[in-house]
C-alpha cells in the first residue's frame, strides 16, 4: 500500500499541487456553481487547499481508504480499489446512481452536474502516472516538501516519529491513520483537523462493515421467508382439507 | 353519472402528465444540474425519497395482500387483490422510470446485471426492482389475458400455466418484497456521519420492512376509497375494518421499534430538544405512526369511512415523509447548501404519478379487476363491472378536449418553468473589480483572498529598460486600450472572472456612424461580427503593436483566463531565458501572505 503524508505546517498555501494536477489530469476550468460545496473540490478540481484560521492550509483530496466506502455502495463496480491501493473510477460502468458520492464519509466524489454525459469524478492518486513509475502530480508539484510520498506502513511510521519529536508543535494523532478505518493520505498537523470528514470526524469502523450484515443476511432470509410462507400456506390448507372432510363425513359418506 | 366523475380526473392527470412531460424533455435536454436542485452535497433528492423510497412502500400492498389470500388462506380478501397488486405493478413501474430520470447514466441501468457487487446494497436494491416487477407482471398477467381480446388458445395456454404457477410466484414475490423494503433501509446503513441520529438506526432495514408493510396496508385502503369514489361502487367495509385493525397492529410494532430503538441508543430525549429535526421527527412519529395507530385501534373509528379514511391519509404521508426524511431532509449538509426540488423535479414527479393514474384508471375500466372471478373460474370470459367506459366512445369524445388541454398546459409549462430550467443554465457570473494598489498592485478580480501581488512598479522599469520606445513600453502588457486612453486596466474589458464578456458597443457604434446606413462601413459583405473590420482600422492607436496577445475580438476573455495567459506565458520565457525555474511557478505571483497590508486596510473601508 502506498500512500502520501501531508504535513500541514510545511504546507504554504501556494496551490502549486493543485495546479500540477488540473494539468496531469486534463481538468477543466473551475466555474463556481451551486452545486458545488465550501470545500473548493469539484467535478474539474480534484485536490483543493483549504485555508484555515492562523495561515494553515491544507490540502484535501479523496483520502484512499483502506476499505472504501464508495467500492462496498458501487452496484456496478465502478469504483474500485486498486492492489497499491489508490481508488480509482470506471466511467464505463458507472450507471450515475450517486451512491458513492452518498456513502463517501468525507465528502469527496463530485458529480459533473452540467454535462449530459456525467461522470463521477475524484482523484486518482495518479493511478496512470503511478503505473508509468512516475510521483503523483501533486506530490511532485509540492516546493515545500509537505507532500511526502511512499509506502504507507513507512510514512506511518516516519509520522509518529515527527510528531514524538516536536510534541509542543503537532498534535499527537496522525489523520488517516484509523479514520474510517485508515486512509492512504495521512496528515500531520498542528491544528485539529476533525473538520476534514463530511459531517464529522470518522470512527475507526471501516464503513463497509455497517452494511456487510445486513448484506450477509439476505440469502438466509429470502429462503426463511419462502421457506416460512410455504410451510405457513401448506399446515393452513391442510387445516383447512380436513375441517371441509369432517363436514363432509358429517353430511354422509357419498362417493 | 359516475363518468363524470372519473372524466374529470382524467382530465386532470392528462394536464399533470404533458407538464411532467415537459419536464422529462428539459430534463435530458440540459442536465441534472441546470433542471434539478441536486448539488454535491445533496447527490439524492426529492426523486430518491418520494418516487422511490415512497413509491416502493406504497407498493407493499402487493405482496401483504397477496401473503393474506394465498398463503394465510383468508379469502374474504380477495377482492381487494387485484387492485393491490396492480398498484404494487404500476408503482415499481413509476419507481424505474422515476430512476431512469434520476440516473446520471440511464442507459448503463442494466449494468448491475452483468457486473456482480454481491456487497452493495444497490446492486440488490437493482436485482429486487428488476425481478419484483416481473413477479408482479406475471401476478398480474392473468387479469389481462382472461380478457375477450385474448381469446387465441396460446393465449389460454399461457394463462393456465400463468394461473398453476400462482402460488409459487406469490411466494417468490413476498421473499423479494422482504428483501426490497428492508434493503432500502439498508441503504442508509452506511451513512453514519451523515444521516442525524434520530433516523440513522442500525435497524433501519427492519423499520423499513415494517413501516412499509403499515404503508402497504393503508394504501390499498386509500385506494378502495378512491375507486369506490370514482366508480360508485359500494365501499367495502367490513374488508377495510379488517384492513385497518391490521395495519394498527402493524404500525403498533413500528413504533415499538422505533422507540425502542432510541432507547437502545439513548437518545430518547433527543426529539425534545428543539432542534428542527426534533420537532421533524416528532411529527412524522406523531401524526404518522401514533394518531393513526391509536385511532385504528378503536373499532368504531375503523369501520367508519371518515375514521379509516383520514388515518390512512395520515399513515400514508408519514411513512413518505419517513422516506423523505431518512434520504434527503434529516441528511447533514453544510449550511450555505440548502435543498430544495426544482419545480421540474416535482413536475416530472407529478407527471410520472399522472400518468400511472391514467394506465390504472385504463386498466380497471378495460380488464375485471374489482370483481375478480371465483377461484377456477377460467374459461368464461369476465366483463369488468367499470368497463363500459372503453366501450362506449367515451375516449373519442373527449380527445378534441384533452388534446387542446394537452396542448396548453404545454405551452404554459415551458412558460412558466423558470429561464434555467427552459434555456439551460446560464452561467453564473463574477463580476470582476479593479485591482487595489499603487507601487504593488493587489490583483484579485473576485476578492476570494487568492490574489497576486504585482509588483507593477519593478515590471515598468523592467519594460522601460528593455523597450526601444519608452512611450510603448506600457502597451507591452496594455494590448488594448479604450479610445482617449494610454494604458486601460485589465479588469476595464475582462470583466468577468471565468466567462468570456462583450466589450464591444454595436448600438453606440452603430448611431455614432449614422444609423442603418452605416453597416457597410464596418462590414464587408454579410452582417455577421466576423465580417467586421478590427478596431485599430479606426481607432489607429487602439491596439498596441508590441503586444504578443490576442489584438482585437469582440469578446474579452474571463479575467482569470487572460491573466494566467498573459502573465504565465511572458514567464515561461524569462524563466529559461534568465534560467529561473521558480519564475513561471504558482507561488511566485500568488504569495501565501495575501495582500500587502496597506491594501487591506483599503479593502476593509471599501467592503465593510
Amino acid at each position: 500500500m502506498i500512500g502520501i503524508l501531508v504535513d500541514v505546517t510545511r504546507c504554504i498555501g501556494c496551490r502549486e499541487c493543485v495546479a500540477a494536477c488540473v494539468n496531469a489530469n486534463r481538468l477543466g476550468k473551475n466555474i463556481p456553481l451551486p452545486q458545488h460545496s465550501a470545500d473548493g473540490l469539484s467535478s474539474q478540481r480534484w485536490v483543493s487547499v483549504i485555508s484555515r484560521p492562523g495561515e494553515r492550509y491544507v490540502r484535501k483530496s479523496c483520502l484512499h481508504c483502506l476499505e472504501p466506502a464508495c467500492v462496498s455502495a458501487c452496484p456496478v463496480g465502478a469504483m474500485q480499489k486498486t492492489p497499491a491501493g489508490p481508488v480509482v473510477y470506471d466511467a464505463s460502468l458507472c450507471m450515475g446512481c450517486r451512491y458513492c458520492m452518498m456513502a463517501c464519509p468525507y465528502g469527496v466524489p463530485r458529480y459533473d452536474w452540467d454535462h449530459l454525459v456525467p461522470y463521477v469524478r475524484k482523484c486518482t492518486l495518479c493511478y496512470s502516472r503511478l503505473k508509468e513509475g512516475k510521483l503523483p502530480a501533486c506530490v511532485e508539484a509540492c516546493p515545500t516538501q509537505a507532500l511526502a510520498f511512499g509506502q504507507r506502513s513507512e510514512l506511518l511510521s516516519q509520522a509518529h516519529r515527527l510528531i514524538r519529536s516536536e510534541p509542543m508543535k503537532f498534535v499527537q494523532t496522525v489523520y488517516g491513520e484509523h479514520e474510517a478505518g485508515g486512509t492512504l493520505i495521512l496528515y500531520i498537523s498542528d491544528i485539529p483537523l476533525d473538520w476534514l470528514g463530511y459531517h464529522v470526524a470518522p470512527g475507526p469502523t471501516p464503513l463497509p462493515d455497517y452494511t456487510a450484515l445486513a448484506m450477509s443476511l439476505v440469502a438466509p432470509t429470502s429462503l426463511g421467508v419462502m421457506a416460512l410462507m410455504a410451510g405457513t400456506w401448506w399446515v393452513i390448507q391442510r387445516r383447512m382439507k380436513l375441517m371441509g372432510a369432517r363436514a363432509d363425513s358429517s353430511e354422509g359418506e357419498t362417493q | 353519472m359516475s363518468q363524470r366523475k372519473a372524466t374529470i380526473v382524467k382530465d386532470f392527470l392528462w394536464a399533470c402528465t404533458a407538464a411532467g412531460f415537459v419536464a422529462i424533455i428539459l430534463r435530458f435536454a440540459y442536465g441534472l444540474g441546470a433542471t434539478t436542485g441536486l448539488s454535491d452535497t445533496t447527490p439524492w433528492g426529492f426523486w430518491i425519497g418520494f418516487d422511490l423510497l415512497g413509491g416502493v412502500a406504497l407498493a407493499a400492498g402487493g405482496f401483504t395482500i397477496a401473503a393474506a389470500v394465498y398463503i394465510f388462506h383468508l379469502e374474504s380478501y380477495r377482492p381487494l387483490l387485484r387492485s393491490a397488486i396492480l398498484t404494487a405493478f404500476l408503482g415499481y413501474l413509476s419507481v424505474i422510470f422515476a430512476l431512469l430520470c434520476d440516473l446520471g447514466l440511464p442507459w448503463h441501468i442494466w449494468k448491475p446485471m452483468v457486473n456482480w457487487q454481491p456487497h452493495s446494497v444497490m446492486f440488490e436494491v437493482a436485482w429486487c426492482v428488476m425481478l419484483y416487477t416481473t413477479v408482479l407482471s406475471l401476478e398480474f398477467a392473468p387479469v389481462v389475458l382472461e380478457h375477450p381480446w385474448f381469446r387465441l388458445p396460446i393465449f389460454r395456454a399461457v394463462l393456465t400455466l400463468l394461473k398453476r404457477l400462482t402460488l409459487p410466484l406469490v411466494i417468490l414475490g413476498i421473499a423479494l418484497s422482504t428483501l426490497h423494503q428492508s434493503s432500502l433501509g439498508s441503504l442508509f446503513l452506511i451513512v453514519p456521519y451523515r444521516l442525524h441520529p434520530l433516523w440513522y438506526s442500525p435497524i433501519q432495514p427492519i423499520l423499513f420492512f415494517v413501516s412499509a408493510v403499515a404503508l402497504g396496508l393503508l394504501t390499498v385502503t386509500l385506494e378502495a376509497f378512491v375507486s369506490a369514489y370514482l366508480y360508485d361502487h359500494e365501499l367495502p367495509h367490513g374488508l377495510l375494518a379488517g384492513l385497518g385493525k391490521v395495519a394498527a397492529i402493524v404500525l403498533w410494532v413500528y413504533l415499538a421499534l422505533r422507540i425502542g430503538d432510541l432507547i437502545f441508543r439513548k437518545l430518547i430525549l433527543a426529539p425534545f430538544n428543539g432542534s428542527w429535526q426534533g420537532v421533524l421527527f416528532l411529527i412524522e412519529l406523531g401524526l404518522g405512526a401514533l394518531i393513526p395507530a391509536i385511532l385504528l385501534s378503536i373499532p368504531r373509528v375503523r369501520r367508519s369511512p371518515i375514521g379509516l379514511g383520514t388515518s390512512a391519509i395520515l399513515g400514508v404521508s408519514g411513512i413518505i415523509l419517513n422516506r423523505l426524511s431518512v434520504s434527503v431532509i434529516a441528511q447533514y449538509r453544510p449550511p450555505e447548501t440548502a435543498y430544495f426540488p426544482s419545480l421540474s423535479e416535482l413536475l416530472i414527479s407529478l407527471g410520472v404519478l399522472s400518468a400511472i393514474g391514467l394506465v390504472f384508471l385504463f386498466i380497471v375500466e378495460t380488464f375485471n379487476v374489482f370483481g375478480a372471478p371465483e377461484k377456477h373460474e377460467l374459461d368464461q370470459s369476465v366483463s369488468s363491472p367499470v368497463s363500459y367506459a372503453f366501450q362506449d366512445d367515451l375516449w373519442r369524445n373527449h380527445i378534441l378536449r384533452r388534446s387542446f388541454v394537452v396542448v396548453l398546459v404545454i405551452a404554459a409549462t415551458f412558460a412558466l418553468l423558470p429561464s434555467q430550467i427552459v434555456e439551460g443554465r446560464m452561467m453564473p457570473s463574477t463580476e470582476v473589480r479593479s485591482a487595489v494598489g499603487g507601487d504593488i498592485l493587489w490583483i484579485d478580480g473576485n476578492r476570494n483572498e487568492e490574489g497576486v501581488r504585482f509588483e507593477h512598479q519593478k515590471h515598468i522599469e523592467r519594460q522601460r529598460q528593455q523597450a526601444t520606445n519608452e512611450e510603448t513600453a506600457c502597451a507591452v502588457c496594455h494590448h488594448l486600450s479604450k479610445p482617449g486612453d494610454q494604458a486601460t486596466p485589465c479588469w476595464e474589458c475582462h470583466r468577468d472572472m471565468y466567462l468570456p464578456t462583450s466589450i464591444f458597443d454595436h448600438t453606440f457604434h452603430q448611431q455614432a456612424l449614422g444609423g442603418n446606413v452605416s453597416c457597410s462601413e464596418c462590414h464587408i459583405g454579410e452582417h455577421i461580427a466576423d465580417s467586421a473590420v478590427g478596431c485599430n482600422e479606426c481607432h489607429e492607436t487602439m491596439a498596441s503593436k508590441e503586444s504578443t496577445t490576442v489584438k482585437f475580438n469582440y469578446a474579452a476573455r474571463g479575467y482569470v483566463d487572460a491573466l494566467h495567459d498573459q502573465c504565465v506565458s511572458c514567464h515561461k520565457r524569462e524563466a529559461t531565458a534568465q534560467n529561473k525555474e521558480n519564475l513561471p511557478r504558482c507561488p511566485t505571483c500568488h504569495r501565501a501572505e495575501g495582500a500587502p497590508p496597506g491594501v487591506r486596510r483599503l479593502l476593509s473601508l471599501s467592503n465593510p
